[in-house]
């Protein structure tokens, strides 16, 4: 079996350019491990029309990084005449008529979309276990989850099947399975990558992002994923900007802080412990590190039970049965209809939450929960300004433990959301976020460290996790 | 006098008129073939998110301004959510708590009496699909999924059918002049929900809508019928429930649709797909700037010009005429002669045709022209009528006109002095009728006149002429 899916993009780049080998060879080479690595259940489709599409992209351009590399599309967003299931049972027949945003960005940069990454169903999890279609396995430890909910596309990149993936992060969903399996995975700014084409959890939380197993190749990535998009009114204008460009810069000088709440009791000491080894080298290298107090971080988990589960109830609305997608047979009315289509299309983590989502939107309790989860959320976001006016980073571990063990959260849908209360307050603050691995603990199992940055900083992130990832190297 | 006063408040939705619809950009047109104006936002798709029209916000601007409400700068959409197969996402986008307009009125006349009609609230909103059902089978067209819509609602103080119908149908003028909404009620692009309650003191009644109803008639009547049938049902010591009834138009009666068992829950949030929306002074001001003059002001306007009250009505009712009129008022002529031409020769001309006076070749120049020489005589009103079809399918002149029609010599002299002669030595018995003071042989010798110059000539002049001649 070949190797070049093993080489950097530069590398494969410019075998390309030298026409050492094809884009072809690439697909087949993916093709290749996806089987030889099934278990994985890192993919819930192969797109059956990718040799066809990799002998049809025409001459190699010189100057496109990502000509001809097969990337991993999360199965959250839409591909067209590409089955996009959402990991549930209601969508395991749709197939798009149209391509998101970021999938049309990846076309044009002559990407070739080798499959839709696993996940939990409608992106609701921590551990992708939610899936219709079963978890996608650690590939650092096959009885551990990858982590959710991108679990599949952090199966697909860290077991070698693809050297890119996509994933989307409502609350620590690229950054968490990004941690569990050792790679770097980007949450950028609310607004920085149309949302258009990414079937909607919670609107006003979910990014698309980046996943890769370098820190240049994701700033790289990030290039082609960002941009105002003129169908999503929540994309943001920004200046065209280089996410690369401070890759390989030194950190003195750089401010950086770490919340105490980050380095708790809540946090496996041997992660803590790493954290702390890593405080140290920034300090050596000119960093100034200081650990502070923040507020509210605590609150984050809460919110974003109200806030996420509220705005999926009227999301998930809209699979009914009427227009596409699953319907339940014998139904004799619309009703019935309504509630045989959702009640069998439907998993019991996307029923719950449907349910609690309702319940919170209901009557008096919009104002009780949501309206006052909104306000606090606003606070959350002003606690992050004034940290931010003396800091240019803040740091802390990505997870409170390393991978867990499959099953393990599958008794106590409530546990499952203490994996993501560390990087859950990033997402209501709408701020940029990545995970960076920094080793791994005495079983082998990958340890992140969680940067978060300045809204629209994601180059300032991308600094530090180079440094990081060159020291570590 | 009855013991009961009825409260009454009218929900009005109006579709709105724009290019493509709320929030994508499928053409918004009545009309065209079932599902043929949708696209993947219309229909619901996963992944889809709402884009917003601007010009649709103007219209908002636009109507809370002509509806006299305060405006409502800093604004969001909400999700109002319920489960219905012409919903396509299963929510409707609306405004619940910043509707774009607030607090204001309209002015009616009832009986000579000036009322103010209160406005809670106008609001955007999207309309759902359209749907048809065909014994088992639901049908859904999705053209009208995503249609913008303008929700007016007033606040409970209605006091009867007749004030109702007046509101109605100030509200239907004022909206169709200032171009917001077609306002055709047969076509549903204005429907009108009145809720009806009665009471013996100053608390409120059990509120009874009724839907469905097709002309503002049919509301005056829905409401009359409603106040009615109340009233009875207290009498009799029945008690009113709070349910949806329809109006049978035949029949002359509200009928029951559904008694509504509990307070619907729709819960609403803020949109989250649609920033908030900060309207500017300049937003505003370019908005407002494109509306026309409304009714009132016309009025107004055009009393001033000495139209006569029926002129006025008369022009205001036909609104391609009135807009085609006010351009005229940038020249200098006979209002009155204008507008009496444009009610009556172009008017009938128009209707024969099926034409819009824009459509035809009757410019300002060649109207003004056509009253100068109505003034002077040179034309009459029986040589205008004759020229109509020319006058609005050609460019030629009048004088070229007057050549082909063979009425250039019409204020010759000589010629209908020769005329005059022919005439009354044809009808001696007439002359000599005239002679011995019959005022009704004058008429008949100038018919003959007439009619000998196929009505070219100038009446005024040929008159004296043969008058002269009589007297001879």
């Amino acid at each position: 079996m070949s190797k070049y899916l093993d080489l950097s993009i530069k590398e494969i780049h410019e075998l390309l350019v030298e026409k050492k080998i094809t884009p072809l060879n690439l697909v087949e080479e993916a093709l290749e491990r996806i089987e030889a690595a099934k278990d994985l259940n890192a993919f819930i489709t192969v797109n059956d029309k990718v040799r066809e599409e990799a002998s049809t992209l025409g001459e190699v351009d010189p100057d496109n990084l990502f000509f001809g590399i097969p990337i991993a599309i999360k199965d959250n967003i839409v591909t067209k005449d590409l089955k996009t299931t959402c990991a549930s049972h209601i969508l395991d027949n749709f197939i798009p008529i149209y391509d998101a945003t970021v999938v049309e960005k990846i076309k044009n940069a002559k990407m070739l979309i080798i499959g839709k990454a696993n996940m939990d169903e409608f992106a609701m999890g921590s551990t992708s276990e939610t899936s219709y279609f079963g978890a996608p396995l650690n590939p650092h430890d096959k009885k551990r989850v990858s982590g959710g909910s991108s679990g599949g596309s952090a199966s697909a990149v860290a077991g070698g099947l693809v050297p890119l993936a996509l994933g989307t992060d409502t609350g620590g969903s690229i950054r968490q399975p990004a941690s569990y399996t050792g790679l770097v995975g980007m949450k950028p700014t609310y607004g920085r990558i149309s949302r258009y084409g990414l079937v909607a959890f919670a609107s006003s939380l979910d990014q698309i992002g980046p996943m890769t197993r370098t820190v240049y190749e994701n700033a790289a990535l990030l290039n082609i994923l960002v941009g105002e998009d003129e169908k999503d009114l929540t994309s943001v204008k920004k200046e065209k900007e280089d996410f690369t460009r401070f890759i390989g810069d030194d950190i003195a000088g750089m401010k950086i802080a770490l919340p105490k709440y980050f380095v708790s009791e809540i946090v496996d000491k041997e992660i803590s412990d790493r954290i702390k080894e890593i405080i140290s080298l920034l300090r050596e290298k000119g960093a100034l590190v200081d650990i502070i107090d923040m507020k509210y971080l605590d609150t984050a988990v809460n919110l974003y039970q109200i806030i996420a589960m509220a705005e999926a109830s009227s999301n998930l609305a809209r699979f009914d049965g009427v227009r596409y997608g699953f319907r339940a047979d014998n139904i004799d009315s619309v009703d019935s209809m309504y509630a045989k289509t959702r009640g069998e299309g439907f998993g019991d983590e996307v029923k719950r939450r449907i349910m609690i989502g309702s319940y919170i939107l209901s009557g008096e309790n919009a104002k009780t929960y949501y309206d006052k989860a909104l306000k606090v959320r606003d606070d959350i976001t002003k606690e992050f300004a004034r940290i931010f006016k003396d800091y240019d980073l803040i740091i802390g571990p990505t997870t409170t433990r390393v991978a867990p063990m499959l099953g393990m959260t599958k008794d106590d849908p409530h546990k499952a959301f203490m994996d993501d209360v560390l990087v859950i307050p990033v997402n209501m603050a709408g701020l940029p976020g990545l995970n960076v691995p920094v080793g791994i603990n005495s079983e082998g199992l990958p340890i992140g460290l969680h940067i978060i940055g300045k809204s629209f900083a994601e180059a300032t992130i991308y600094r530090l996790a180079s440094f990081i990832e060159e020291v570590e190297r | 006098m009855s013991e009961f006063t009825p409260t009454i408040g009218i929900e009005v939705h109006v579709e709105v008129k724009s290019k493509s619809k709320l929030f994508s950009n499928s053409a918004n047109s009545y009309g065209m073939a079932t599902n043929t104006s949708v696209n993947v936002i219309d229909l619901g798709y996963p992944g889809t998110l709402p884009t917003i029209n601007k010009e649709i916000i103007r219209q908002g601007i636009r109507t809370a301004h002509i509806l006299n409400c305060d405006i409502t700068r800093r604004m969001h959409f909400d999700r109002k959510n319920y489960f219905y197969p012409d919903n396509p996402k299963n929510y409707q986008i609306t405004q619940n708590r910043t509707p774009i307009g607030r607090n204001g009125y309209v002015e009616i006349e009832v009986d000579g009496t000036k009322k103010k009609i209160e406005i809670e609230e106008l609001h955007i909103e999207e309309d759902t699909c359209k749907s048809a059902h065909r014994g088992s089978v639901s049908l859904l067209d999705f053209n009208r999924a995503g249609v913008p819509l303008i929700e007016i609602v007033t606040k409970p103080c209605i006091k009867n059918g007749k004030e109702a119908m007046a509101y109605l149908t100030k509200l239907k003028e004022l909206l169709f002049y200032a171009n917001i909404s077609d306002c055709k009620m047969e076509e549903g692009s204005m429907r009108c929900e009145p809720n009806i309650s009665i009471s013996k003191d100053d608390s409120f009644g059990t509120k009874v809508e009724v839907k469905n109803v097709s002309s503002i008639h049919s509301v005056g009547l829905a409401i009359d019928y409603e106040i009615k049938r109340q009233e009875e049902m207290l009498n009799n010591g029945e008690t009113i429930k709070e349910e949806t009834r329809r109006f049978d138009d035949k029949q002359g009666k509200t009928i029951l649709m559904r008694v509504k068992e509990t307070g619907n829950d729709y819960r609403y949030f803020i949109e989250p797909d649609i920033p908030y929306l900060e309207l500017t002074d300049d937003f505003i001001n370019e908005s407002l700037n494109a509306l026309p003059l409304l009714p009132d002001e016309l009025r107004k306007k055009y009393t001033n010009l000495g139209l006569s009250s029926l002129q006025i009505e008369k022009l205001i009712n036909n609104r391609s005429l009135n807009t085609y009129f006010l351009g005229l008022l940038d020249y200098k002529t006979n209002y009155v002669t204008a507008v009496n031409l444009l009610l009556s020769d172009i008017a009938s001309y128009l209707n024969k045709h099926n034409r819009l006076i824009l459509e035809t070749k009757l410019s300002y120049e060649k109207l003004v022209k056509v009253i100068e020489s109505l003034e002077s005589k040179e034309l009459s009103n029986k040589n205008v009528k004759d020229l109509i079809d020319s006058l609005m399918e050609t460019d030629k002149s009048i004088e070229e006109l007057k050549k082909e029609f063979n009425i250039e010599n019409i204020t010759d002299d000589s010629f209908i002095k020769e005329v005059v002669t022919k005439v009354i030595e044809n009808n001696t018995d007439s002359v000599n009728d005239y002679k011995n003071g019959h005022d009704r042989a004058l008429k008949y010798l100038m018919g003959q006149v007439m009619k000998e110059t196929k009505g070219a000539v100038n009446p005024k002049k040929a008159n004296d002429i043969l008058i002269e001649a009589l007297n001879k």
